[in-house]
């Protein structure tokens, strides 16, 4: 019984222990976290402000360190404490901080539009920071990527865009003439065609990922009103239709790869550029870091706009990741100090030079490397058009939508339904769309 | 006692073999090996496809047709996936959270179980199936409150989080153990408590010792487990010296595209500390009320 | 059985004491860290939260909107259940099966049991485009073998029919996992049984239905549990293969619940959602632990009896 009593001691001291150790540093911690942040910097006393960032192949981990250290070199009063994170996780590890309201970082990635109400709104510091001009930005990425509501949520890192890459071997090879950036959504099925091989099992182009991107919007179809208060007539409604119709024809054209090969080929939902590399595919809407690894592997390719439709305007698919102050900062000041360092001039150039940034300040993206390349022309050309995102971000609904319609994507995709079905299989859907929209509008807005 | 049981065979009787027992061993053997090599085969054409794509250069990857065995074997893909991040690192911090965890259950779910499985109090049957329940929720609701809790506590960016959990018991596993103490025949706690032991030596002494197997299956789970835990050191650390071997291998799936050879090739080596463990250890699981020979 | 404190006799009162104090430990980790945030969903089930907006009490709008205006509810509830039904059985049956077969006294066990077990460990990603790859309707390896003996092989995650029994499958390729434990449980049956059985003239079949399997009921009961817990759970396989595709035939409720939380930040509907799904299986646990009455046998109970 002694010895049984020693064990539930040591058991409850144990636990004592445990509780101790995380009392210790919850000691230590207000004290470095103090308001008083900005007399100790008046007193010397350098301010650490907590920056979340990505791994990615624009900006690897060894190059953001390096421009932390040159921030840090130029400003000796504001230490970045850099957490990196891999891609996969970012999104995830956001909601749960900012959802939590707490232990959210100072500056951060706000790529997702439902992360805006904890950004701080950075219009004050912008008016009040003379060397500060917004206008410096591509004025397409700063409307669809920093303002939001009338606040400005953030600067905008980068541009990346979605656009065709087509395999000029693979042209050649099959006698095809390479699209010109007026082609359209008719030439893409043809050409799809005419470069499929079975043979040696290539395919000519792909399929679109998801409804409602730069095609939709070329058919000038949208998911829902402008107001986002109906589904009717704009789900379904005749602009839709052609869309999905097309979409019926590619498919049916059996010229491009199944969801199957695409997913089986391990693209993860980022594109078939390993498929596109490996000269199975033709044609393969990719974006700007594909382009950089088709690049680097030498391959002979060429860069189209998404194709058009005649009479109707044209879009693009593009984005630049929002960086924004966290609300609930303790810093704004320095933290407005790196944000604008970080995403202004000297940040994104030291990200371009050093990695593979495309910056989303026009004066630097001049200085590329290779800007007088023929695909980085192509490339700077696509940025031009009208974007997607301008609609969306005033309509986060889309996704729901789109959501609730997925069965008559799905239908196409397998084969399951007919050409002249198309408009009634949308018309089922309309109502669990519009259920959708209305629980969402009610939380989201629009 | 296992009368009821063992009644009805009797009336068959033995039949006259076809072979003697020593062939039909022999022969049964021979096909089990057969039938476990056969699975045994059909389990690892996957890992056969993991290696080949691990020894591929990144382009060959996706060549038409697909290559089994690359032409040039790509060896230093094992060597770029483990310098390109700092691979090894990564498994020290996970081979570190391992051990903390596996000393939390191995601490106090025998303890619970225990009390679970022989002790009578009031409550124990509500507690039992709160226990259970709380298995039953989706991990994902608890994330934004629990990253609130310890936060308030501190620890955040320290191992805290992924370790303090486990010394308060994991319900799969002090389910595990009650369920296998509910099997050892009450016979031996009572005998022990007529020589005067009293509650915990009976634990100590008479039970753990008969727990083997499932103390080797806490020891097994804990580490695998651990060793893939993605999400609570993605959300619970900052530093990317702590990070585990799991978020490690996250870094190869960029934001464009994966780089494919190196992930399986860091995915294959970082499987191996789990199977050269799980090779060891299992013989451990043999063990239990078997291998004391004790008559019910 | 217990009445007040008082009424107890020293004995009991003791044992009762010392019963509290061996599960204190997870009673302190369950007030702490799993009832908090439990009470914390329950609170988010009747509001609309959107999570980076304040929450807004609701009453039972996120429960009556489940029961009476959302279809997607009804499809993930239909297909979970489908799934349970379908992966529980064949779980169960394949990992005891693997677990008698690695249970055999032959030479080189340790090697067949380890290979068993690797599939048990490949984690997420990688397992998810393994099977993917094998899979595949026109360049998969299965496809193949089976136009070897002539038969057409299915479009497998890629076909509405085949997309769920194909994440079930794959699960259980996996079994190796749960075999560990059901050796355990055959370690634990006195040899002296099969012995005395033998000499009685019980053939295999015999022995497995008279002794091994009544004798592992305790274990089989637990993994029943846990595999159900399991399967109700599923949710990498529809996240990183099938996306809840194709036409939501995979569109199992933690993934319908994980695209509300975080996806489409409802996080007040998502956790009504789970508030729901932790009903159902406590439901369904309690029923099985009442059937288990009837089949589970308790070496430790039986005595008494």
């Amino acid at each position: 019984m002694r010895k049984s009593m020693l064990f539930v001691t040591l058991l409850l001291s144990l636990i004592i222990v445990l509780a101790g150790c995380t009392a210790a540093p919850a000691g230590q911690q207000p004290a470095a976290e103090q308001p008083a942040g900005e007399e100790a910097a008046a007193a010397g006393e350098p301010v650490t402000i907590d920056w979340w960032t990505v791994n990615s192949e624009e900006y690897s981990e060894e190059v953001q360190k390096a421009m932390v250290a040159e921030f840090e070199a130029s400003h000796p009063n504001i230490k970045v404490n850099m957490t990196v994170l891999p891609e996969s996780g970012f999104s995830d590890k956001m909601t749960t901080a900012l959802g939590a309201g707490q232990g959210a970082p100072d500056v951060a990635f706000f790529w997702d539009n439902n992360w805006f109400p904890e950004a701080l709104d950075l219009t004050p510091y912008i008016e009040a920071d003379p060397n500060f001009d917004p206008s410096m930005y591509f004025e397409g990425f700063w409307n669809t990527r920093a303002v939001w509501q009338d606040k400005v949520v953030g600067l905008p890192l980068g541009v990346g865009a979605q656009f065709v890459m087509y395999n000029k071997d693979v042209f050649d090879e099959a006698g095809v003439a390479y699209p010109g950036a007026d082609w359209t959504t008719e030439d893409f099925i043809t050409m799809s065609t005419q470069l499929m091989d079975p043979d040696v099992k290539r395919w000519g182009g792909d399929r679109p990922r998801r409804p409602f991107r730069a095609i939709w919007f070329n058919y000038g179809a949208h998911p829902y009103s402008d107001d986002s208060m109906t589904v009717d007539g704009y789900l379904n409604g005749p602009e839709s239709v052609a869309a999905y119709t097309w979409l019926w024809d590619l498919v049916q054209s059996g010229s491009t790869p199944t969801p199957a090969d695409i997913e089986v080929l391990g693209t993860e939902g980022t594109g078939p550029v390993d498929l596109f590399l490996a000269g199975r595919l033709a044609m393969a809407t990719l974006n700007q870091g594909h382009m950089l690894n088709a690049v680097k592997a030498g391959a002979n390719f060429g860069v189209v706009p998404e194709p058009q439709v005649e009479g109707h305007e044209r879009y693009v698919n593009a984005w630049s990741l929002t960086s924004s102050i966290w609300k609930g900062t303790e810093h704004p000041d320095e933290a407005w100090t790196f944000l604008s360092w970080w995403v202004g001039p000297e940040g994104q150039k030291f990200l371009m030079e050093n990695g593979n940034l495309f910056p989303s300040i026009p004066s630097v993206l001049e200085q590329y490397k290779d800007a007088d390349q023929e695909y980085a022309q192509a490339f700077f050309d696509v940025l031009k058009l009208k974007q997607v995102s301008e609609w969306r971000i005033a309509h986060p609904c889309d996704g729901a939508v789109a959501r609730a319609a997925g069965d008559v994507w799905d239908k196409i995709m397998l084969g399951d339904i007919e050409r002249d079905q198309i408009q009634s299989e949308l018309d089922a859907v309309v109502p669990a769309a519009q259920e959708a929209l209305d629980e969402c509008r009610d939380r989201l807005g629009g | 006692m296992m009368a009821q049981q063992l009644d009805a065979p009797r009336a068959a009787g033995p039949k006259a073999p076809l072979l003697s027992s020593r062939a039909r061993r022999w022969l049964g053997n021979g096909l089990a090996y057969l039938v476990m090599t056969a699975l045994a085969f059909i389990v690892m054409i996957p890992l056969f496809w993991m290696l080949s794509t691990s020894l591929k250069a990144r382009w060959e990857i996706f060549a038409w047709p697909p290559q089994w065995i690359p032409e040039t074997l790509h060896w230093e893909n094992y060597r770029e996936a483990f310098t390109k991040y700092p691979m090894g690192r990564f498994m020290l911090n996970s081979a570190f959270l391992v051990v903390v965890n596996v000393i939390g259950e191995l601490l106090a779910v025998p303890l619970i179980a225990y009390g679970f499985a022989r002790l009578r109090f009031p409550g124990r049957n509500v507690l039992f199936v709160l226990m259970l329940a709380t298995m039953m929720i989706p991990g994902h609701i608890k994330l934004i409150p629990l990253f609130a809790i310890y936060h308030r506590l501190n620890m955040i960016d320290t191992y805290w989080p992924l370790v303090l959990p486990a010394f308060f018991g994991n319900p799969f596993f002090i389910f595990l153990m009650v369920q296998y103490i509910k099997t050892l025949p009450r016979d031996l706690d009572e005998a022990a408590r007529m020589d005067g032991a009293g509650t915990w030596t009976i634990l100590y002494r008479i039970i753990l010792p008969l727990c083997k197997p499932p103390l080797t299956i806490i020891l097994v789970y804990t580490f695998w487990w651990t060793w893939n835990e993605f999400l609570h050191p993605l959300i619970y650390l900052n530093s990317f010296d702590k990070f585990p071997v799991q978020v490690g291998l996250a870094f190869f799936k960029g934001r464009y595209s994966v780089e494919w050879n190196l992930f399986m090739a860091a995915t294959l080596v970082s499987i191996l500390p789990i199977l050269i463990l799980y090779f060891f250890v299992q013989r451990q699981l043999i063990g239990g009320i078997a291998s004391v020979g004790l008559k019910g | 059985m217990f009445s007040t404190w008082r009424e107890m006799s020293p004995r009991t009162r003791r044992e009762a004491m010392e019963g509290y104090i061996s599960i204190a430990p997870w009673l302190i980790g369950f007030l702490l860290f799993t009832l908090i945030p439990v009470l914390a969903s329950v609170y988010y089930s009747f509001t609309q939260w959107s999570v980076t907006r304040p929450a807004e009490w609701i009453g039972f709008d996120n429960y009556t909107r489940m029961f009476t205006r959302d279809p997607l509810f009804w499809q993930a509830l239909k297909v979970t259940f489908y799934y349970v039904l379908l992966s529980l059985p064949l779980k169960i049956i394949f990992g005891l099966g693997l677990a008698l077969l690695l249970n055999l006294k032959i030479r080189g066990m340790n090697f067949y049991r380890t290979i068993f077990y690797i599939p048990a460990v490949i984690s997420g990603v990688a397992v998810s485009l393994m099977w993917m790859w094998l899979l595949h309707p026109d360049t998969g390896v299965i496809n193949a073998l089976l136009a070897q003996i002539g038969i057409q092989g299915p479009a497998w995650f890629w076909d509405p029919q085949w997309a769920l029994p194909s994440v079930a499958l794959m699960n259980v390729w996996a079994v190796g996992g749960s075999a560990v434990i059901y050796l355990a449980g055959l370690q634990n049956i006195p040899p002296h049984l099969y012995e005395a059985a033998k000499i009685d003239g019980a053939n295999m079949w015999r022995r497995f239905w008279r002794i091994t399997l009544p004798l592992l009921t305790p274990i089989l009961f637990f993994l029943l549990i846990v595999e159900m817990i399991d399967s109700f759970k599923v949710f990498t396989q529809a996240f990183v293969i099938t996306k809840g595709g194709p036409l939501k035939a995979t569109y199992f409720y933690l993934y319908y619940f994980y695209e509300e939380a975080f996806q489409n930040f409802n996080m007040g509907y998502a956790s009504a959602l789970a508030i729901i799904l932790m009903l159902i299986i406590l439901a369904a646990t309690v029923v099985m632990n009442y059937l288990s009455k009837h089949w589970v046998y308790y070496e430790s109970e039986q005595e008494k009896s």
